[in-house]
């Protein structure tokens, strides 16, 4: 059978043009690199110099060499260990309850346009409360203790994460749907073969959003009441007017943050990796 | 004879705001075991419309749908299968775990259904793309990794709405021409969608001829080019191509003001 018009049509362009684009391509990124180190490293480097020239109130605005101080002085009596544990289990629980959670909520909301209609004004609703307007009261309700954070922080995540996923859901192609109906599936089948996976890249963006949402709330929850943490600290810093401390705690919060979202890259690629090569 | 798909006075009207649309009206048709039937007509002329009511994916106002001596009007049922201009392949999936999608939603056993599929790979000229992605091969090759998809259910009749009509023109042809051995092969029936008449006249064995405002048929035709050649550039060359191409057009240009405000 004569098939010639098919079987030579794989994709592939000619190879000349992507190994030269592709060299230009790296050689834009080591200078993007070297260019964003450079920054890093002048603009630390003048803190430096001018607070030791005095230049630069270090009352006010520490410096680089302080702040490193802070954070070895504080890793070196154990509290530093401490505070990151307690934040990053309130983040990684109220994650869990929120973000997991409010994905799955969203989800399940495909099996009912009823009730997702019905509650679609009081999830709005709920996602116009701030965090911090609502962090008292989780701490009235829940104590001062890691459930009040894991509440605090999977508030703050919930909504993103049940709107992204129901998104995600709605978004099944009618077609499909039918298609799968004719072979006779089942809503069920139709549910974990078609919807639930289109929907994985929403409910994966929903989870990228929720790793900075997360974070902020478990900070929050510190700030109103904690005995460790590293709100806790950050708050320690600044009521002791300790500049390098808070400081130190911004540098571990960014180091926090920089992590997880990297581990959700992670995921990203293992579970999408369909995605990527479609476009 | 029992026929492997027949219509018997199909009607469908639409509630509108302000009344409602009558889209078809009284469609009697058939098709038989190995026959390629083909639907042609204008836009709005109700062709999709009929070839949900077809699939048992949609309710007719009035008629019938007979499979096989057994009446299915509204449901879907394992013995129709369908093939659309969107090849509906999941993106997530190789094609592979797209042709089996339908075994696995009838719950066939994994390693006969990829037995079964390893047949249409073969008969498909896919072998060796078993573990692509949808994204990693031309659109002839999704589209004919859809039609496996139908295929391997195993179904009496095919139903096949534009399905080629994405596609450019000698891919079209050649898939046109492995369709037609595939009916004449497998002895099931195929019903074909399309507005594309000269496409009709090169695939069918009969044409129903319809036209809009509401869909009726106007005129079935029974089409032989003298020739038994199966390849489809052939049986465009055969010489009495154009008589029937030319009564198609007459049969549907019969109001072409009608065709043009529907367009």
């Amino acid at each position: 059978m004569a098939t010639a018009i098919e079987t030579t049509a794989p994709v592939r362009a000619t190879p000349a043009a992507p190994a030269r684009s592709r060299r230009r391509l790296g050689s834009r990124r080591t200078l993007l690199v070297v260019l964003q180190v450079a920054t890093v490293v002048v603009l630390l480097g003048a803190w430096e110099l001018g607070a030791r020239a005095g230049t630069v109130n270090t009352f006010l605005f520490s410096s680089p060499s302080q702040v490193l101080a802070a954070l070895s002085r504080r890793a070196a009596s154990g509290d530093l260990v401490v505070d990151v544990r307690t934040t990053v289990t309130e983040v990684a629980l109220g994650f869990l309850v929120g973000a997991v959670g409010g994905s799955v909520l969203g989800l399940a909301l495909w099996y009912s346009r009823f009730v997702a209609d019905y509650t679609a004004p009081f999830i709005a609703a709920i996602g116009a409360i701030p965090v911090l307007a609502i962090a008292p009261m989780t701490i009235i309700w829940f104590g001062t203790g890691l459930m009040s954070k894991i509440m605090i922080v999977g508030f703050s995540c919930v909504v993103v994460s049940l709107t992204s996923s129901y998104r995600g859901a709605q978004r099944a192609d009618p077609d499909q749907i039918d298609l799968m109906r004719s072979f006779g599936a089942s809503t069920g089948q139709i549910f974990t073969k078609v919807v639930a996976p289109g929907a994985l890249p929403w409910i994966v963006s929903g989870l990228k959003l929720n790793v900075g949402f997360a974070v902020v709330g478990a900070i929050v929850g510190e700030y109103i009441s904690s005995n460790a943490g590293v709100g806790h600290m950050i708050l320690l810093g600044s009521s002791n007017f300790t500049v390098s401390l808070v400081l130190a705690g911004l540098v571990v919060v960014m180091a926090i943050v920089l992590v997880l979202t990297f581990g959700m890259n992670l995921l990203e690629r293992a579970l999408l990796s369909w995605e990527r090569t479609t476009k | 004879m029992t026929h492997a798909i027949e219509a018997r006075g199909i009607g469908k009207h639409y509630d509108v705001p302000g009344g409602e649309i009558e889209v078809l009206r009284g469609i009697d048709f058939h098709a038989d075991p190995g026959e390629l039937v083909s639907f042609v007509g204008p836009s709005g002329c109700g062709k999709s419309t009929l070839f949900n009511i077809m699939t048992g994916l949609l309710q007719p106002t009035y008629g019938e749908v007979w499979v096989k001596g057994r009446e299915t009007t509204g449901t879907a049922t394992p013995e129709i299968g369908y093939v659309l201009q969107k090849d509906l392949l999941l993106p997530w999936r190789t094609i592979l775990q797209n042709v089996v999608l339908g075994l696995e939603v009838r719950r066939v056993p994994r390693r006969e259904a990829r037995e079964r599929a390893a047949e249409l790979f073969e008969v498909y000229n896919l072998t060796g793309y078993e573990d692509r992605l949808p994204s990693q091969i031309s659109g002839g090759m999704r589209q004919r990794a859809a039609l496996m998809r139908t295929m391997v259910m195993d179904p009496e009749v095919v139903l096949m709405d534009e399905a080629y009509k994405a596609l450019d023109y000698p891919l079209k042809i050649e898939l046109e021409s492995e369709l037609l051995a595939t009916v004449r092969r497998s002895g099931k029936a195929v019903v074909f969608v399309t507005h594309d008449i000269e496409e009709a006249v090169t695939l069918s064995d009969r044409v129903y001829v319809l036209k809009a405002h509401p869909g009726q048929v106007v005129e079935e035709i029974r089409v032989d080019l003298g020739t038994d050649s199966l390849r489809i550039e052939e049986r465009r060359l055969a010489p009495r191509f154009n008589e029937y191409y030319e009564r198609i057009w007459r049969s549907i240009g019969t109001r072409p003001v009608d065709a043009g405000r529907a367009a």
